[in-house]
């Protein structure tokens, strides 16, 4: 999550659940496999999980290159549903930079609540339907060892 | 990760972007900010991007566990290259990889969400509303074949 000054304004809090610096696994945890429900064709799936371990790093640089105050542990819990059916694709992309996956996908849209407690701090999100995505897609996909060459 | 689209933003790399919603223009009204999508196209092709990359994402790691999953294999160009992840329709093209994962066979999502929250600070009891502003979040369900080169089953959020 990323939040920010009202405003425009700067950034206060990033969070994410990857230690610094973020070598390995980018910014992504185990959950419960309950935590995912989805009906991919029909545009519709959810992800949610509690009190995910989270650092709060400040801002997006900070979280990448370092810097700023020590981050600060909490734990975030989140609920976000895709729904609706866009354009549907199927991409094979085997370049070298952005590929090495096949996958189906259908472009829809997204939106969240979530809660976190960070330090001094908690936060409530206003309610799921407020929120609203700029681009979201749900789909299958196979990479890797998955992914054979043609 | 924080992609959202910036007002007057012209995404070099995304082609198409399919079926604005009425969530869009919402969206378009809340500020925004230095996000990660800006400070992303901002890195790419910086000395700085260049100098901290070479210091700090030079290692392929692995974590740890035996049956762990393994991170993709490079990473965004926006990003220096050596973070394990593409920003698709943000700062790579739309058909970027995009998952965290290798060797992976499973449904998967993504989005870049934007919103309200309200921040209380327990201390003093102030109370602020805040905005969120394209908060990238994505799941992995299905099997992977971790680092033990044993297939498992899982699921996995980038928050």
């Amino acid at each position: 999550m990323d939040v920010f000054e009202p405003g425009p304004g700067a950034q206060i809090h990033d969070f994410n659940p990857s230690t610094f610096p973020p070598v390995g696994l980018f910014w992504t945890t185990e959950i419960p496999i309950a935590g995912v429900d989805r009906q991919v064709g029909k545009g519709r799936a959810s992800l949610q999980a509690s009190d995910v371990a989270i650092l709060d790093y400040g801002t997006t640089p900070q979280a990448i290159f370092g810097g700023g105050p020590t981050p600060v542990p909490g734990t975030v819990s989140f609920k976000v549903v895709w729904s609706g059916v866009g354009e549907k694709v199927n991409i094979r992309n085997t370049d070298p930079v952005y590929g090495g996956f096949a996958g189906e996908f259908v472009r829809n849209s997204a939106q969240m609540e979530w809660s976190a407690t960070v330090g001094d701090y908690t936060f409530v999100s206003e309610p799921l339907i407020t929120s609203s995505s700029a681009f979201a897609e749900i789909g299958h996909e196979r990479n890797g060892s998955f992914f054979p060459p043609a | 990760m924080n992609f959202r689209p910036l007002p007057g933003w012209k995404p070099t790399s995304l082609t198409s972007l399919a079926n604005p919603t009425d969530n869009d223009i919402a969206a378009r009204r809340l500020p925004v900010p230095m996000s990660r999508r800006r400070f992303a196209r901002t890195v790419a092709g910086g000395a700085f991007a260049a100098a901290v990359g070479s210091r700090l994402w030079t290692r392929n790691v692995v974590e740890a566990g035996s049956f762990a999953p393994i991170p993709i294999p490079g990473g965004s160009p926006a990003l220096g290259g050596a973070f394990h992840v593409f920003g698709p329709a943000a700062f790579d093209p739309i058909d970027a990889e995009p998952v965290t994962i290798t060797n992976l066979n499973a449904d998967v999502g993504l989005a870049y969400i934007s919103g309200m929250v309200t921040r209380t600070n327990t201390k003093t009891g102030d109370v602020v509303s805040l905005p969120f502003v394209d908060s990238d979040m994505r799941f992995m369900q299905g099997v992977f074949r971790g680092a033990d080169g044993r297939v498992h089953q899982g699921a996995f959020a980038f928050v």
